[in-house]
């Protein structure tokens, strides 16, 4: 779906970009993750065409991206705004027409998306009346208004509660079912483990990993088990000889726990097992992956240092 | 073009709908008509009674005029030949406000002139020539011929008779419609300068609220520069508009309500006079007109308003497409609102030494600067429009648009130029603006 090839990009005599090289395929919903200033948002800009990259080339479909792809593309950046004297309904024609609908089909989708976004009442305020998270609602509105194929959002939940975040990612869900393709940019890991397919990390300028989200987390795993059980926390504790680390424990009641424990020296699972079993009855035990945040601290950290 | 058309209609539809456009739409107007009726009612005063002294060394004139024909006009003589330079000094005449000069040659050549101290206005001026050349005419049909009087007058030509200040009998220093043209010239700057501040703050504003990124993904830099300086454009258009028929339906009012005496006396021409002369009770109800006001004539007669707007119309849109350029690309420029303000400076300095430049051509219409001027494109439609409004030479109205051709290329020029800054600022937040990032953008495709 989308090509970038060795994108470099420099402004001045800052690097913002170095020879950077992904692939988005088509129908899946790809992260692009990254400390701040690492040079996502230049990267965004690029393959929007806002920002001329100083050497490689985006391919959009097999060929060469022209302006005329940017109609198949909708685009909601980070620092985004809207016409603050303008009413919801006024913005959402003025952008729909930008991106080529007719003032007939502009209405149609603005109809349908109003009504999927239960924001009918707000056509005829004004952008200043509304808050921070509807005006993001509006955002997202006018972004996904004209059916692209390929959905670049930088950091999209920020500003949104709880609830408006899940309608968000909802809403992306089915749109990768649909077979739209959606880049996002984001800092809520707990966001990309959930809904990205892959992810590409960029670091100083440097793509540093680009994967499946379960490879990176395969790749980082470290010898962690949680085992859920009723009993005794001092007979669980008893029974972990040296081949074992409590690294900690959630109390689910007074007789139920959820323990992490690691391995040390040549310890497997198995061996774990067992030695709990007779001494707590054990109702669950799984592998612990490392969580997003943990594999991103541990790409981005041994960089820095 | 279609997303710069979809721009502007955008701009056009926040600033029409503005509650500050609707304001200046409606007092802006009203408050013009205002000035104009104050002038109108208080710039009449202009003298009332004049005394003309006749310098007639051949007694061409002799005891011909009588300061009964008209009480408006002493007529007085003098025996001998009077320098203007003497006129104009010796304690002597100071009495007087005019010197008519008659010499031997009147009868065959039909000239003469008249030196005021303070210019007459135009009914003065008609009655003079009137009466001298009543006074001629019977002094050569005495002498020459065997017509009567009336049968004359049927076959006879206009007298030829030029007014002239004798501070200044060159005729270099300016007239009032010169001052009607350095108007339209203001009026022109005015509004560059309120709507390239518009679009100063609107690019500004985009930036600031991070709106312009959502746009640049759909559009290029040039085609929402382009669009912007429409979209305001138009809605100045629109603005002029509405200041053009409240002005002109107000004058009109005017004319057919507040100052309908005036303007019946001022309507006449001199063809009229002539055509009419023989008509004894014409020529009376001509003359007793008493309400006479310069501005009130100025206005509804002296500006030639079908030769000066299309060409104020044409000067405007040239001028704010320049001066639009660089307002745009001065926003685009600014890290944040308040910064950047000082390269406004540079064309606030502009606007002002185009109108010291329409100042300067008012007096020194010939002046070489004044020709240099004229087809400067900073200040060409202020200068253009007072010498419009002056009256170009015979055989010399092509160099109205060699200046408009070279406002054009100009704007053209400067909308490119513009365009690389506007490309190269507009996604920059938050810096300082400095002198050489400016020419590394201009450096910059």
């Amino acid at each position: 779906m989308l090509e970038v090839r060795n994108i470099s990009k420099s402004f001045y005599r800052a690097e913002a970009l170095h020879d950077v090289s992904l692939t988005v395929n088509k129908g899946e919903i790809f992260g692009l993750l990254g400390p701040n200033g690492a040079g996502k948002t230049t990267l965004i800009r690029v393959i929007n065409r806002i920002v001329e990259p100083d050497h490689g080339s985006v391919r959009f479909d097999g060929d060469l991206m022209t302006d005329a792809d940017l109609g198949r593309i909708g685009y909601l950046p980070e620092e985004r705004g809207l016409y603050r004297s303008m009413t919801v309904e006024a913005h959402a024609i003025f952008l729909g027409r930008l991106r080529g609908l007719s003032k007939k089909d502009v209405r149609a989708k603005i109809d349908y998306w109003f009504d999927r976004f239960q924001i009918n009442d707000w056509r005829k305020k004004r952008i200043e009346e509304l808050s921070k998270g509807m005006a993001q609602k509006v955002q997202f509105i006018c972004t996904v208004l004209h059916e692209p194929k390929l959905l670049i959002l930088d950091e999209p939940f920020s500003g949104f509660d709880p609830l408006n975040v899940e309608l968000i990612k909802q809403e992306l869900i089915q749109m990768r079912a649909a077979g739209k393709t959606v880049i996002l940019s984001t800092h809520n890991m707990k966001s990309v483990e959930e809904i990205c397919d892959r992810v590409a990390l960029i670091h100083e300028a440097r793509k540093v990993a680009e994967d499946k989200i379960s490879n990176l987390q395969a790749e980082r795993k470290m010898g962690l088990y949680a085992v859920r059980f009723r009993g005794n926390m001092i007979a669980f504790v008893n029974a972990l000889w040296t081949g074992f680390e409590l690294i900690d424990k959630d109390i689910l009641s007074e007789d139920r726990f959820v323990a992490r424990v690691k391995m040390r020296g040549e310890s497997s699972f198995e061996d774990l097992l067992k030695v709990l079993i007779g001494q707590v009855q054990i109702e669950a035990a799984w592998e612990v992956m490392p969580s997003m945040q943990d594999v991103f601290i541990d790409i981005v950290q041994p960089v820095e240092k | 073009m279609k997303n710069s058309l979809l721009i502007a209609i955008r701009e056009w539809k926040e600033r029409v709908g503005s509650r500050s456009f609707l304001l200046f739409s409606v007092f802006g107007p009203l408050v013009v008509l205002a000035l104009v009726y104050l002038l109108f009612v208080f710039g009449g005063e202009s003298k009332q009674h004049w005394n003309v002294l006749i310098a007639d060394p051949s007694g061409v004139l002799k005891d011909r005029i009588l300061s009964a024909d008209d009480k408006n006009i002493s007529y007085s003589f003098a025996d001998g030949y009077i320098e203007t330079d003497e006129f104009r000094d010796a304690k002597k005449y100071q009495r007087f406000d005019a010197l008519l000069e008659i010499n031997g040659q009147i009868l065959y050549t039909k000239v003469s002139h008249v030196f005021y101290r303070g210019k007459p206005s135009t009914q003065i001026e008609k009655s003079v020539q009137y009466h001298v050349e009543r006074r001629l005419e019977e002094v050569m049909v005495d002498r020459f011929t065997e017509f009567s009087i009336e049968d004359y007058r049927k076959i006879k030509q206009p007298l030829n008779l030029g007014f002239r200040d004798v501070y200044d009998p060159e005729g270099l220093e300016s007239d009032l419609e010169g001052w009607v043209g350095y108007f339209y010239g203001i009026i022109i700057f005015v509004f560059v300068f309120l709507f390239g501040m518009t679009i100063l703050r609107s690019v500004s504003r985009e930036k600031s609220n991070r709106i312009v990124e959502v746009l640049l993904a759909s559009v290029s830099p040039n085609q929402l520069m382009l669009g912007k300086i429409i979209g305001v454009g138009l809605s100045a258009l629109v603005q002029f508009l509405i200041w053009a028929i409240v002005i002109g339906a107000g004058l009109f009012f005017m004319r057919e309500t507040l100052f309908p005496d005036m303007l019946n006396a001022a309507n006449l021409n001199v063809q009229d006079l002539a055509i009419e002369a023989s008509n004894q009770s014409y020529s009376e109800n001509y003359f007793a007109a008493r309400e006479y006001n310069e501005f009130v004539e100025l206005v509804y007669n002296r500006v030639r308003f079908s030769v000066i707007l299309p060409f104020f119309l044409l000067f405007f849109v040239g001028g704010y497409f320049f001066y639009g350029a660089l307002f745009a690309s001065v926003g685009a420029t600014m890290g944040s609102e308040s910064d950047g303000q000082q390269f406004v400076l540079p064309i606030i300095f502009m606007l002002c030494l185009a109108l010291y430049s329409g100042y300067h051509v008012l007096y020194y219409p010939e002046s070489p600067l004044a020709s240099f001027l004229h087809y400067l494109p900073f200040t060409s439609p202020v200068v253009v429009m007072v010498k419009l409004a002056q009256g170009y030479e015979p055989g010399y109205g092509y160099q109205i648009y060699m200046s408009l051709l070279v406002l054009f290329i100009s704007a053209f020029a400067m909308l490119a130029i513009a365009s690389r800054l506007y490309k190269n600022g507009i996604l920059q937040f938050g810096h300082r603006v400095r002198i050489k990032h400016i020419f590394k953008w201009l450096r910059k495709t």
